[in-house]
């Protein structure tokens, strides 16, 4: 007995042992995400003469969503001869999506919320893809059902339970439930209201909402101040609306704007015949189940891993000049015109005369994919496809099974694990996170999420690492309705086109969706 | 020192009826009929016991090093006796030859003990003061045991662990003989690492028993738990009792042998007389091959295609006697071809299609259940199909739970089936509800059975499609995935049944 006791004792100890020196170690991580390295190349390399020069009609620079929507417009108008540039390996931006043997998982943008009915070109777009099967008597659209998000939709992390919903509800004081009642109620009113000109107070596209000053005029506040205007006290709303904020915008209450902030709820009117309004479209890839279906509109024409870092516009032509990273050569592209699907702060630097106006603020992310044994159960309601922690640094998880059919789960599963990098402003957050290594990023990932699954740590196995430098455009105080964003809607050059989601000031597919297209409809006019 | 012998009379005592009990409860509770079981095991082991004694006569000499060695084989085989039944149980081809082997070897065993024991001393004590003292202690040690069995042992820790926890006693003794009578004994070394070595085994045993069945997870179940295996899917646990063997998933009551035939034979018939053609079939779940039996019965039956998650309970249902012998060995049939495969993906690849469909799933109680249940999957099902086909689905208690039924009839029929929603009385269950669908007008097209059912006649079906007031139709919603309102039906009426 003596032997077997002392036994357990060592293995006890070599056990402890282990774990002082590093309960992490286990876990395997690496870092990818926008080429910072691409991307500074451009900013600072000086590049010679082009090698070879090649000519099409179009180009289009930049792979996003924007991009692609761009390509998928020219190819329906019979716009065949054109070239698509893109500097990472793949087309997508920020809605690429990776895999394991597990699961697929997105690399950020993860869902879209059903779209408002009179967005015709969308629902078009998801005809196309297969996601809307038709329409029911009422003119309502019908989408597939296997790509609607399956319940149980969302839960959180409250009071050390979860409970269903994301709105606070487990232990709110009647108070609390009155001003959430209250702000709810207002937002279905404005969901409706429009302004003086007939159009929506906040619509999707952004472009298409009101200008009347009474709706515009909310973004001279930030939420923040906005809510204490209109007597919004309680802690627990306040933090529902800055996760909201965070989780669309990259930033809390204290820096969005009122107008933006309300846009949130009072934009979205979207109906289906088979789905709430409230309810929205994901995949395991996240939204690169639609980029999936864009990039098939050219293929034939893309060039990935090439690093645009000039435009020159000629009166009768533009010079797209590009570092082709496969073969380190410096090439032209001679077109009739070119659309510029990039964010602002890249356009700039690439336009003769561009000056990068730092009203345009881009958040930076982190999303983490985690590869786990399983995701512990822990008390309150069930495992749900969004899970919210309360007060929480991150925005917490979401599961990547849920949208599955099978009844047995991989051997693996994989969750994704939102962080908008907030706590600092954006440029000192940028460097932060270049300048973490893997290591620290998997400390902080494991340790945030013990705190509601005690023993996660243990459970991960890998940890596929995205940091998004500029994440996603910021609708600061003053920017939707501010006159930077207004000039830099039109390219000051004839035949280059703008179209990325950033000129809405709202970083949303629909918006790269409708810039895109906007883009290439210009385009394809100016060609004739 | 005498003393020491004398107590070790008394802990070979206890043990040797305890392993006694062990065996015979563990009979009773794996092959049902208790009285059978014990009276036969009983026999068994005393008859054993008597041919040890008998063989005990060749030990001539080192007699206390023999007995040494034969504490460490009655601890190490006793020890282990129950955690081997248990496991051998869903492999060996008969069980029954195994237990029998494993009692008469055990019985041997401690059958030599006290007469090895009596020889030892005898040169210690007067005859009379011998014979006396050694019974005295081998009676004190059966009463013990008698009454700590039942009492403590199998309530506090269960059989696997009484099992070893004697064992260990027996070789403890060993230990403690061979400690202190070191000078007359040979080999002392090797068998005291010996005993280590199975003192180890048995404490090894002792700690993981949990793992090889759940002492609580017994408790749980109104009888005793035989056997109980965690696969990949799912918990599946085999209560028996002298009335019936029960098969549960995940705790959840699947059959009981003593009804499942009302149960199967209204799943299938009803089905069966309705769809024309009836050459192929697919059964969806069903794993423990009682619907198959039902469809072997008729000779137009072809090809069945079953199509089970979970490869652990195919294999328990074809290869275990007992349980073959429920479902008349179904599951081994040529006709009937076994895939272990998940169903929505099983039928996002097949082609095939079939003229009668049996689903018969686990109840909607989960939301990755709940997914097998929704308009994408009778969607999906469709393709398996002609538009004659009739399908048959198992859709919990009307009775209990009268919306989950009608949800399950409303998502079907907004897939555009037709259905005959029925329902029958399962003793062990209760009212139990099905939904007949098919894609086309549902109708009668035979009149005949197969000779010997026992509960379905073509007369019943209509009596069961009969819904009195309390299981009437209710407004309810179709289940899709993006509200799975069925998971929630069901957990509001059955959570409101069990409070
Ligand atoms: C973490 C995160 C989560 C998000 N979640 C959602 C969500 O759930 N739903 C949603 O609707 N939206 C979400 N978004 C917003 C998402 O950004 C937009 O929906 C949309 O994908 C943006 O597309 P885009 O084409 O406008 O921009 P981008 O995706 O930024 O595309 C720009 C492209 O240009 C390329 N490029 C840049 N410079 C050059 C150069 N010099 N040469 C060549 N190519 C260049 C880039 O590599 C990139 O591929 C999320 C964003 C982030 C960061």
């Amino acid at each position: 007995m003596a032997i077997i006791a002392g036994g357990t004792i060592t293995v006890s100890q070599y056990v402890a042992c282990m774990e002082k020196k590093d309960k992490y170690a286990h876990i395997s991580s690496r870092i990818s995400g926008a080429s910072a390295k691409a991307g500074h190349m451009m900013r600072d390399q000086q590049f010679g003469t082009p090698d070879i020069t090649e000519y099409t009609d179009a180009v289009i620079v930049g792979g996003g969503a924007a991009g692609l929507t761009a390509a998928r417009h020219l190819h329906h108008s019979g716009f065949t001869n054109f070239r698509l540039l893109e500097l990472e390996p793949h087309t997508g931006g920020n809605a690429s999506s990776g895999s394991n043997q597990y699961s697929a998982y997105p690399l950020g943008a993860h869902y879209l919320p059903i779209p408002n009915t009179d967005n015709q070109p969308l629902l078009d777009l998801l005809a196309e893809a297969g996601i809307l099967t038709g329409y029911d008597p009422n003119g309502l659209p019908i989408y597939n059902e296997t790509d609607l998000c399956y319940d149980p939709e969302e839960r959180l992390y409250i009071r050390n339970r979860w409970q269903e919903g994301l709105v606070p509800q487990l232990g709110i004081s009647h108070q609390t439930q009155d001003e959430i009642r209250r702000f709810l109620e207002l937002m279905e009113q404005l969901r409706k209201a429009k302004g003086s000109d007939n159009r929506y107070a906040f619509d999707i596209p952004v472009a298409n909402s009101s200008n009347d000053a009474l709706y515009r005029e909310l973004d001279q506040l930030t939420m923040e101040e906005w809510l204490t205007q209109q007597h919004y006290h309680s802690e627990e709303l306040r933090w529902y609306l800055d996760y909201c904020c965070r989780d669309d915008y990259g930033a809390g209450i204290s820096t969005i704007s009122a107008w933006a902030g309300i846009h949130y709820f009072a934009s979205r009117k979207g109906k289906a015949a088979n789905a709430d309004s409230s309810q929205l479209l994901t995949w395991p890839q996240g939204n690169g189940r639609l980029v999936q279906h864009l990039q098939q509109f050219s293929r034939d024409k893309t060039q990935t891993g090439c690093v645009v870092y000039k435009i020159t516009p000629e009166t009768k032509q533009v010079l797209v000049d590009y570092y082709d990273i496969n073969t380190h050569q410096i090439k032209r592209l001679v077109a009739k015109a070119c659309i510029m699907a990039t964010p602002q702060f890249i356009t700039q630097r690439l336009i003769p005369g561009g000056q990068y106006d730092h009203a345009f603020v881009y958040s930076p992310w982190l999303v983490a994919n985690i590869t786990l044994d399983q995701i512990p159960e822990s008390s309150g309601y069930q495992l749900c496809w969004d899970n919210v922690i309360y007060q929480g640094k991150s925005l917490g998880y979401v599961n990547a099974q849920q949208q599955r059919l099978t009844q047995q789960l991989p051997a693996k599963q994989v969750i994704t694990y939102y962080l908008p990098l907030d706590h600092l402003d954006p440029v000192a957050s940028r460097k932060y996170a270049i300048a973490l290594s893997p290591q620290h990023w998997v400390k902080l990932i494991a340790d945030d999420l013990e705190a509601v699954h005690p023993g996660i740590t243990e459970l991960m196995h890998d940890i596929d690492i995205t940091v998004w430098g500029h994440g996603m455009i910021r609708p600061h105080k003053g920017f939707i309705t501010g006159d930077v964003r207004a000039a830099a809607q039109k390219s000051p050059f004839a035949n280059v086109f703008y179209a990325h989601s950033d000129l809405s000031g709202i970083s949303i597919f629909e918006e790269a969706f409708y810039h895109g297209n906007k883009a290439a409809g210009a385009l394809t006019d100016y060609c004739g | 020192m005498e003393i020491l012998l004398l107590l070790s009379v008394f802990v070979i005592a206890t043990c040797g009826l305890i392993y006694e009990l062990v065996a015979g409860t563990l009979a009773s509770y794996l092959l049902g009929d208790s009285v059978t079981q014990f009276s036969t095991i009983i026999g068994a082991y005393l008859f054993s016991m008597g041919i040890g004694a008998y063989f005990s006569r060749f030990f001539k000499k080192d007699l206390l090093s023999w007995f040494i060695q034969l504490e460490i084989l009655v601890g190490l085989i006793g020890g282990i006796s129950s955690a081997a039944l248990f496991l051998l149980f869903e492999h060996a081809a008969s069980f029954r030859l195994v237990l029998y082997l494993l009692v008469g070897l055990t019985g041997t065993l401690v059958g030599l003990e006290l007469p090895l024991l009596m020889n030892i001393l005898k040169d210690r004590y007067e005859f009379k003061d011998l014979v006396s003292r050694v019974f005295t202690f081998d009676y004190i040690g059966a009463l013990a045991a008698s009454i700590v069995f039942p009492l403590l042992l199998v309530p506090y820790l269960g059989l696997i662990r009484t099992s070893c926890f004697f064992g260990i006693l027996n070789v403890a003794v060993a230990i403690v003989v061979l400690v202190k009578f070191k000078r007359e004994i040979k080999w002392a070394r090797y068998l005291k690492s010996k005993a280590v070595a199975c003192i180890i085994v048995l404490v090894g045993l002792f700690i993981w028993a949990d793992k090889i069945m759940t002492f609580a997870e017994s408790q749980a179940f109104r009888d005793p738990v035989i056997y109980s295996h965690s696969s990949s899917y799912q918990r599946i646990v085999l209560t028996h009792s002298r009335l019936d063997l029960r098969l549960y998933l995940n705790g959840n009551l699947q059959f009981s042998s003593a009804d499942e035939y009302r149960y199967h034979e209204a799943l299938i018939h009803p089905a069966m007389l309705y769809s024309p053609k009836r050459s192929q079939v697919l059964i969806l779940g069903g794993g423990d091959g009682m619907a198959a039996r039902e469809l072997l019965k008729y000779p137009e039956v072809e090809q069945v295609t079953l199509v089970d998650l979970d490869p652990a309970m195919t294999k328990l249902f074809r290869q275990n006697s007992m349980l073959a012998s429920l479902n008349d060995s179904s599951l081994l049939s040529p006709r009937v071809h076994v895939i272990n495969a998940d169903a929505f993906q099983w039928l996002k690849e097949n082609e095939k299609h079939f003229d009668v469909v049996i689903v018969d799933f686990p109840d909607p109680g989960n939301y990755a259940v709940g997914k097998l249940y929704t308009t994408a999957f009778y969607r999906k099902l469709r393709h398996a199909l002609t538009d004659s086909s009739v399908v048959v689905i198992q859709s919990t208690s009307p009775y209990v739970a009268p919306k989950a039924f009608w949800c399950v009839n409303a998502t079907l029929q907004e897939c555009n089936y037709q259905t005959i929603p029925y329902h029958t009385y399962v003793p062990s269950f209760g009212e139990w509800g099905y939904v007949m669908a098919s894609p086309g007008p549902l109708a009668k097209h035979h009149d005949s059975l197969p000779a010997g059912l026992r509960y379905f006649a073509t007369g019943t079906f209509s009596q069961m499609c009969d819904f009195t007031a309390d299981m009437q139709q209710r407004k309810v919603l179709a289940n899709h995935l993006n509200n799975q309102i069925l998971v929630q039906y069901f957990e509001d009426e059955w959570g409101k049944y069990q409070e």
